[in-house]
């Protein structure tokens, strides 16, 4: 197994197929042409008795309720890198060699694992909407009959045997040597080759020679390589534009597929994603995602991206999308023995994704107090993957009721009584006030343009509540309520 | 005609299908290491369950229920996860070794704070999931349709976590635990320990689980 030849039958339809989801189970056709001579050139397996050659006219009447359409070159553009993403991931040494066709140079590739993954890519191309099909053989000739042959993977092994029975058309013989060769009976591969190669080419001449060796498929040729996707990115417009998610989230998975295939025939995984939605009235809305564990798993992009814009309201209809993948390499990690780790850490680390598309990325995680004593400073940091034990118990117990704040805090007119507050007016809290405690006094941060200086109390009402009050520069404000 | 241990076998299989809740076995439940709550609960925080923790008085310790299960769920070496429907935890309020298994997630509004909590009762990584509405607009809570309840308590049946709404007033319709804490702490409770703190709020069992059942069956 040196080469193996990824292809598409129909690929134009099929790519076409796959980028309309109003085509999927329906009877389908291509046509070419306009008017009259518009004839079909690729059927789907639904429009039954329409076949490629037929005209328009006739497929409509053989076939009522078939959609004709022309090819759709964005889609099979689109379709065409993704087979390219999947070749990529089979081997780096990849060509091009037609529309909804690639060659693989696989020479020095370990042949269980490369056969495991082909049938892998296989899989996910029929999920995709495309009937892929991959052939292995020696030269790429051998690779591009098994993969026309293939159901939907085959390997060949044993040549001769293959090329037996294969109709001489796969040799594509001229016109004039194939009414030779039938003349002698000669109908197979396995038929021309069985007569001495030397023989032929004295009969039939040069072209009689290289006829035979593609017949034997000894033919062999230079794979012209392309070049690896350097950026992971789609973008696609819609005409006429769209009000509605269904159609984004279609042709989100679509475009993220091979987005995906593209990082990770590269050996990457997506650690954010940029979505930007391109506006009808030429603005955009544009929102970054963060994934808390780098991955190259559609399904759990796409339920980040959903959980997104099921909730996004935009002013003008959408005209187009783009979607950006930054690379990183895979994460590499081992736990400690004894930490009580994740029971589920896909489904974790996709659902804490899913929360930050609908809160914000700085809005979800786990707290830490900053090193600061200024009220109210905290970081946002990323959940641990352990919950490790308790570190050692605290100096200083814990007193009183637990603060329960009031982002922003609310301010308040403060009557004291001396020093202290005896009540509260003007503002989301009034009364007398009952008790008070304080003050505590803190500042910080004098030698920078942020200094800070904040007088706290708490204090209990006389009709109930207990409630933490600051005064700072700016005045008194209820910081929060002691609960 | 059927066989009479085929009978009751259907029967049964009849019951546990019409109330799960009756044939479930009870995964157990979390201690909130607050002695009236857990009294009153029957030793904690019942796992595949929603219990419902009304404030219905200013300071009436439901922030401390918080930090105590904080405290007790870090102690157990498990995870919890805050929805904050209204912003309002204040990580320096509590011991920095506790914030370490927390998963805190700040809500604008109340839909927000629902799509989080769905999102994390079926997540199978935590022991708690504490949905705090207290503070959102009262509006809107009460337009909250009844079913996204119901689809918060179907989720949580099907798993092990034990979740913690605590709102203003009742809220959770047909909740299988509701306590309703109704007294007021002082000031001069400020300067006890959090953990007597704790242990002096005052607590009403306004539903028992086995009350909850009972409607449950009965509908």
């Amino acid at each position: 197994m040196n080469y193996a030849v990824l292809v598409v039958p129909d690929f134009a339809l099929h790519a076409l197929r796959r980028s309309d989801p109003s085509l999927c189970g329906r009877a389908v056709a291509l046509v070419a042409g306009e008017g009259r001579k518009a004839r079909v050139t690729q059927a789907s397996p639904e429009a039954h008795s329409v076949a490629p050659g037929l005209a328009a006219t006739l497929a409509m009447s053989r076939c009522p309720g078939i959609i004709l359409r022309p090819r759709d070159p964005a889609a099979e553009v689109e379709a065409h890198r993704l087979l390219i993403a999947a070749a990529f991931t089979l081997c780096p040494r990849v060509e091009s060699t037609a529309p909804g066709c690639c060659t693989v140079d696989l020479r020095g590739a370990d042949v269980p694992r490369t056969e495991a993954l082909m049938r892998l890519r296989v899989a996910e191309f029929a999920g995709a909407g495309l009937p892929l099909r991959v052939g292995a053989g020696a030269t790429p000739l051998l690779a591009s009959y098994a993969a026309r042959c293939a159901e939907p993977v085959l390997v060949v092994s044993d040549t001769p045997g293959f090329l037996a029975p294969l109709p001489l058309a796969f040799a594509e013989p001229a016109r004039g040597q194939e009414e030779i060769l039938q003349g002698w009976g000669i109908v197979t591969l396995g038929g021309l080759t069985a007569l001495p190669k030397a023989e032929v080419g004295r009969r039939l001449g040069t072209d009689g020679a290289l006829l035979w060796e593609r017949a034997a498929g000894e033919a062999t040729r230079v794979l012209r390589h392309v070049e690896p996707a350097r950026s992971f990115a789609a973008e696609w417009t819609y005409e006429p534009p769209v009000e509605s998610t269904e159609p984004l989230f279609f042709k989100l998975r679509r475009y993220a597929e091979r987005i995906a295939l593209e990082l990770r025939g590269a050996g990457f995984v997506a650690e954010k994603l940029s979505l930007t939605l391109l506006l009808e009235d030429e603005t955009d809305h544009r929102r970054e995602f963060r994934l808390p564990e780098p991955g190259a798993d559609v399904d759990g992009w796409l339920r980040v991206l959903n959980s997104h814009l099921e909730g996004v309201r935009t002013d003008a209809r959408v005209a187009g999308v783009r979607l950006v993948a930054a690379p990183a390499r895979p994460p590499e990690k081992q736990e400690g023995l004894f930490d009580t780790g994740l029971r589920d850490p896909s489904s974790f680390w996709e659902n804490i994704a899913r929360i930050a598309a609908i809160v914000g990325d700085d809005r979800v995680g786990t707290p830490a107090c900053a090193d600061t004593h200024r009220p109210d400073a905290f970081i946002m940091g990323r959940p641990a993957e352990a919950v490790a034990p308790a570190l050692q118990a605290p100096v200083h117990p814990e007193y009183g009721p637990t603060l329960r704040r009031f982002r922003p805090p609310w301010p308040v007119r403060v009557a004291c009584d001396g020093s202290s507050p005896a009540r509260l007016e003007g503002g989301r809290l009034e009364g007398e006030v009952r008790a008070a405690l304080g003050p505590w006094v803190s500042s910080g941060g004098w030698w920078r343009p942020e200094a800070w200086a904040a007088e706290t109390w708490q204090v209990e009402l006389a009709a109930g509540g207990l409630y933490q009050l600051a005064r700072t520069a700016d005045g008194w404000c209820v910081e929060g309520m002691l609960d | 005609m059927p066989v009479p241990s085929q009978t009751v076998s259907d029967l049964r299989s009849l019951l546990a299908a019409r109330f799960p809740e009756r044939t479930r076995k009870s995964h157990g439940g979390v201690p909130a290491s607050v002695r009236p709550v857990d009294e009153a609960l029957g030793g904690g925080l019942p796992a595949g369950r929603l219990t419902e923790i009304v404030s219905s008085v200013p300071s009436g310790g439901g922030q401390t229920v918080v930090a105590s299960l904080l405290a007790a769920t870090q102690a157990a070496r498990q995870r919890i996860a805050l929805v904050d429907g209204s912003d309002a935890f204040a990580p320096d309020a509590v011991p920095a070794d506790m914030l370490r298994h927390l998963v805190w997630v700040r809500c604008r509004t109340p839909e927000q704070a629902f799509a989080v909590a769905d999102i994390l009762v079926r997540d199978g990584n935590y022991a708690v999931v504490v949905l705090d509405l207290r503070g959102c607009a009262e509006r809107a809570l009460r337009r909250t349709p009844a079913s996204l309840w119901y689809r918060l308590q179907r989720a949580a049946e099907g798993g092990s976590v034990a979740v913690l709404v605590q709102t203003q007033s009742p809220l959770v319709p047909a909740v299988p635990a509701r306590l309703v804490l109704d007294r007021a702490l002082s000031l001069a409770e400020a300067a006890a320990e959090r953990d007597d703190v704790a242990g002096r709020i005052g607590v009403r069992m306004e539903r028992s689980p086995a009350q909850g059942i009972e409607e449950r069956l009965a509908g």
